[in-house]
């Protein structure tokens, strides 16, 4: 697969703690994420995988009681200080863990993102919509019903159209909170598919539950447990030799 | 067949029947409406009723020409729309999205308690300040106008259309928020484009329920709008005065001898105000049934629609569009056109007509913009136009497309998010201001008339002097004898619609009843109790039939709250019982109905505030102006506070401090009720334990 260690750290984190109203859901994170590589968050429901991914585009800014101490780094800089909330949005986009297309059709779901950001030429949105498809690997299943209503689509191709929703704003890093959980296998296999394609284009930080899935796909893995981030190494690494106790308990499914 | 068996089954005919009940009644509504109304037609012929337009029924010879009347209802129903549809739903989406929880709850309990004040004290508020305000910051003759009508309107249909529609965006699940805020909209982007459409059909039902609250309003609109039966001239003049269905049937009700001409005529004009409320009411349940699916299905294939049905749905629209405009056109010219000699008349139509086509064409190609906005625009600056002439109209115009223009090309997302919210806000502050002024000014004014005397004398010198007493005894008896009839009857059919009905034919016959029942405006109810209870049944004017006819009125209210507490205890605990082999009824009557008494209590209290302060079921019906000796027969009329307020505001001049009195002691008895009902509420969901 071959991760890309020289690549430039995009994401880094210091000393990070979350809080919710009543918890503390993560206690001082320190990760950093290369561009152009895949990095998996890996660990037990409730470990604080899905709080991490929020905070790298403030989407824990939505929850109410959430607060936040240290720092999020993008490109060496305040994610919360220095850059403007829709700015960070922007550049990094978000798919969720189950597929959250909009009730409209698939055209307006894609073309939505470019025109919020201020694109209203009618021919550069059916640009964006086609090259956006085609990058989810969706195009050709829906090309001739562009106009429909996109509830209408399968569980997979939904996830799909999120993912090319996200891409249509061309960000620079992906985040995903576990993108395949709510899809069948087949659907699964798609998307997996879809996220080594974009390895070569995008960062990717990818949540999931599944440790075949982080082994498959990513370059490099974390693995979290009760809030804390216990081994954060390169996947082979990881997967082979971790060197926690926890870690490996846990990858041997002793528990989680 | 046990004896346990039997009881059970005689225990289930009884719910059955008390479900019933109010289609029952409905049914009666309808009936007695029919039979009192529909001579009218006869006596005065189907089109001089409806086109004509001179309403003279004691003159000689007598003219029952309505539709200034109904076109009067429909106008000052629309201006009440165009004042609370902005208004109420900038207030909705910032308790739903804006609001800090803390602060959210507050907001709406004022907002309930705006909707508790007695429509009688919204006009007595309205004749004395809005009407005088209206008279000299636009230097009238008089205030009472539609204007004036349709504001009063506005802020009474505002509670409704701000608790349905904050509902409805509060309901668009979190996902499509996140989904937005997650590719880098703001949160304006977010609520404008994705949250608000989401929540579309349960915004527009939020509107056309306000709608039919505002329609069915009598009191309020009957004191501020002037109540002359005429077409305003031109048909946008909104200072002039008009006279709505409503306001019609309180004013003369009272004064027309039982089985004559002009009785029927009202009565008729009960049904065509019965009529378009039973239509805005089917509309608005179809599209919450529509709601409830919204979220959970995936549409209908979208392939069923082909060119052929598009174009016919697009002609449809496009004719409809016509209609509105040239009536809008005919309801302005009609005067005109018929003193005017044909030549001259042609020509000015076809000049209007070209300059329509010309600024439709103008707002579709140019602007890129639908027809529905076009024709909206279209009428818009015509309305301008008979208000400011041509000349400011089009610096008007030139004004509004800047504005359009900067918002479209010029400002940022964050600036306009910035406008946005301070829209948001400003509409909420006018929201809770209106609840202040109102209460406010009642209390103050109404402090030095109160005084022990005052609550416990009987009135002399017409009300001028002396006290309320009789008044409060009556109201406390009507209200009490509501609840009891309404009460009983409501609770039992919504044990009924809760714990043992089955989606069905029987069910939806209930349901449809109970809706009915529920948008049913309260001067039909004072028509019904009248002619039913008065009339046909020969109680009299009587205390009983002003007890049965608020009882009626109540009874959604309770059956409602009932099946919504019921409801919501959850399933565990009528397993638990009948798993140890208690009957249905006992689960219910010993499991069910005790978890479930606070909210069946806080349905009641509501239902007492509501008999408490509603004046027009009870003009005709129950009450008297005056009563020496507090008699508790249920067959003698009664005093009552909000008809006192009524009679003092409108029949005896100088009685100004008294009238603030009575209007203040209405207002204090119905905030407590509601007051201990908010209480009794947000107590029993923090200590609820499941």
């Amino acid at each position: 697969m071959g991760a890309n260690p020289n690549g430039e750290i995009v994401l880094e984190t210091k000393d990070l703690n979350v809080f919710y109203a009543k918890s503390h859901a993560l206690i001082d994170i320190n990760v950093e994420t290369k561009k152009n590589n895949v990095t998996a968050l890996i660990g037990p429901s409730g470990c604080g995988k899905s709080t991490l991914i929020r905070s790298f585009n403030r989407m824990n800014d939505v929850i109410d009681g959430c607060k936040i101490t240290g720092t999020v780094l993008y490109k060496g800089r305040d994610l919360y200080h220095e850059y403007n909330i829709e700015e960070i949005r922007t550049k990094i986009g978000m798919i969720f863990q189950k597929p959250n297309p909009f009730p409209m059709t698939i055209y307006d779901n894609i073309s939505y993102g470019p025109s919020v950001h201020g694109i209203n030429d009618t021919k550069k949105l059916d640009e964006i919509v086609e090259r956006s498809l085609k990058l989810a690997v969706l195009w050709d299943e829906v090309k001739d019903r562009l106009k429909d209503n996109s509830l209408e689509l399968s569980g997979g191709q939904q996830q799909r159209l999120c993912i090319a929703r996200a891409l249509a704003i061309e960000p620079e890093i992906l985040l995903m909170d576990e993108p395949t959980a709510s899809l069948d296998p087949i659907a699964s296999a798609k998307v997996e598919a879809l996220i080594l394609q974009l390895r070569k284009r995008y960062t990717v930080v990818i949540v999931t539950h599944n440790m075949q899935q982080a082994a498959r796909i990513s370059d490099y893995t974390g693995f979290l447990y009760m809030g804390r981030l216990i081994e954060f190494a390169e996947t082979t690494e990881l997967f082979e030799s971790p060197k926690e106790d926890l870690t490996e308990k846990y990858l041997t499914g002793r528990f989680g | 067949m046990t004896l346990e068996r039997k009881s059970e089954r005689g225990i289930k005919t009884i719910l059955i029947i008390c479900g019933f009940s109010a289609a029952i009644f409905v049914f009666f509504i309808i009936l007695f409406l029919i039979i009192n109304g529909v001579p009218a037609f006869t006596e005065i012929g189907f089109g001089d009723f409806f086109f004509g337009t001179a309403w003279h029924p004691t003159w000689t010879p007598p003219s029952w020409g309505a539709a200034p009347i109904i076109v009067g209802t429909l106008l000052v129903t629309l201006g009440a729309m165009v004042i609370a549809v902005p208004v109420g739903l900038a207030a909705a989406i910032f308790i739903s999205q804006l609001a800090p929880s803390r602060i959210k709850r507050y907001l709406k309990t004022a907002i309930e308690l705006l909707a508790g004040i007695p429509s009688i004290v919204f006009g007595f508020f309205g004749l004395l300040v809005l009407t005088q305000w209206l008279r000299i910051s636009f230097n009238l003759l008089s205030g009472t106008c539609w204007l004036a009508g349709s504001i009063i309107l506005a802020i009474m249909s505002l509670p409704t259309i701000i608790s349905v529609a904050e509902d409805a965006i509060t309901a668009v699940p979190i996902t499509y928020k996140e989904a937005s805020l997650a590719i880098g909209a703001t949160k304006w982007q977010t609520i404008r484009r994705i949250i608000v459409p989401a929540a579309r059909s349960g915004i527009i039902t939020a509107i056309i329920l306000g709608i039919g609250r505002a329609i069915g309003e009598t009191m309020a609109v009957m004191m501020v709008t002037g109540n002359q039966a005429i077409l305003p001239q031109p048909i946008t003049n909104i200072f002039s005065s008009i006279r709505p269905i409503t306001a019609t049937l309180a004013l003369e009700l009272g004064e027309v001898s039982w089985g004559s001409p002009h009785y029927h005529a009202l009565f008729a004009l009960a049904i065509v105000l019965f009529v378009i409320v039973l239509i805005i009411n089917s509309v608005a349940t179809i599209l919450i049934r529509k709601r409830v699916r919204v979220y959970k299905e995936k549409p209908k294939d979208g392939k069923g629609s082909s060119e052929i049905l598009l174009k016919a749905k697009n002609f449809i629209k496009f004719t409809i569009y016509i209609i509105i405009v040239s009536a809008f056109l005919f309801l302005n010219f009609a005067p005109f056109l018929s003193t005017s000699d044909p030549l001259s008349l042609s020509l000015i139509l076809i000049l209007i007509i070209g300059i329509a086509i010309g600024i439709y064409a103008l707002f579709k190609f140019i602007l890129k913009v639908s027809l529905f906005y076009s024709v909206l625009m279209l009428i818009l600056f015509w309305i301008l136009w008979t208000w400011f002439g041509t000349l400011n109209t089009l610096l008007i115009g030139c004004f509004c497309v800047g504005i359009y223009l900067l918002f479209k090309f010029v400002l940022s997302a964050k600036f306009i998010q910035r406008i946005a919210f301070t829209f948001l806000t400003l509409s909420i502050f006018v929201v809770v201001f209106m609840l202040g002024v109102v209460i406010a000014y009642i209390v103050f004014n109404g402090a030095p008339a109160l005084s022990w005397q005052f609550l416990t004398q009987s009135p002399s010198d017409l009300g001028r002097a002396g006290g309320v007493f009789p008044a409060i005894i009556g109201t406390i008896l009507l209200a009490g004898g509501a609840l009891l009839v309404g009460g009983l009857l409501g609770i039992f059919a919504g044990v009924y619609l809760a714990e043992y009905s089955h989606e069905g034919k029987i069910n939806k016959i209930i349901r449809a009843g109970m809706d009915n029942l529920n948008g049913t405006p309260s001067i039909v109810f004072g028509l019904f109790g009248f002619a039913f209870f008065v009339i046909y049944l020969k109680f009299g004017v009587c205390l009983l039939a002003g007890q049965l006819t608020l009882g009626i009125m109540i009874l959604p209210t309770v059956t409602r709250t009932t099946e919504e507490a019921i409801k919501a205890i959850p399933n565990s605990f009528r397993e638990g019982s009948l798993a140890l082999g208690a009957t249905k009824w006992q689960t219910t009557y010993k499991v069910v109905l005790p978890a479930a008494a606070p909210g069946i209590i806080t349905g009641l209290i509501l239902g007492l505030g509501r008999a408490t302060g509603e004046t027009a079921p009870i003009l005709f019906v129950a009450t008297v102006f005056s009563q020496r000796f507090i008699t508790l027969s249920p067959f003698d009329p009664v005093m009552a506070l909000p008809t006192h307020l009524y009679t003092l505001i409108s029949g005896v001049p100088n009685s100004t401090v008294n009238a603030y009195g009575t209007a203040l002691v209405l207002l204090l008895l119905v905030l407590i009720f509601y007051g201990i009902a908010m209480v009794l509420r947000s107590r029993y969901q923090r200590f609820k334990k499941w």
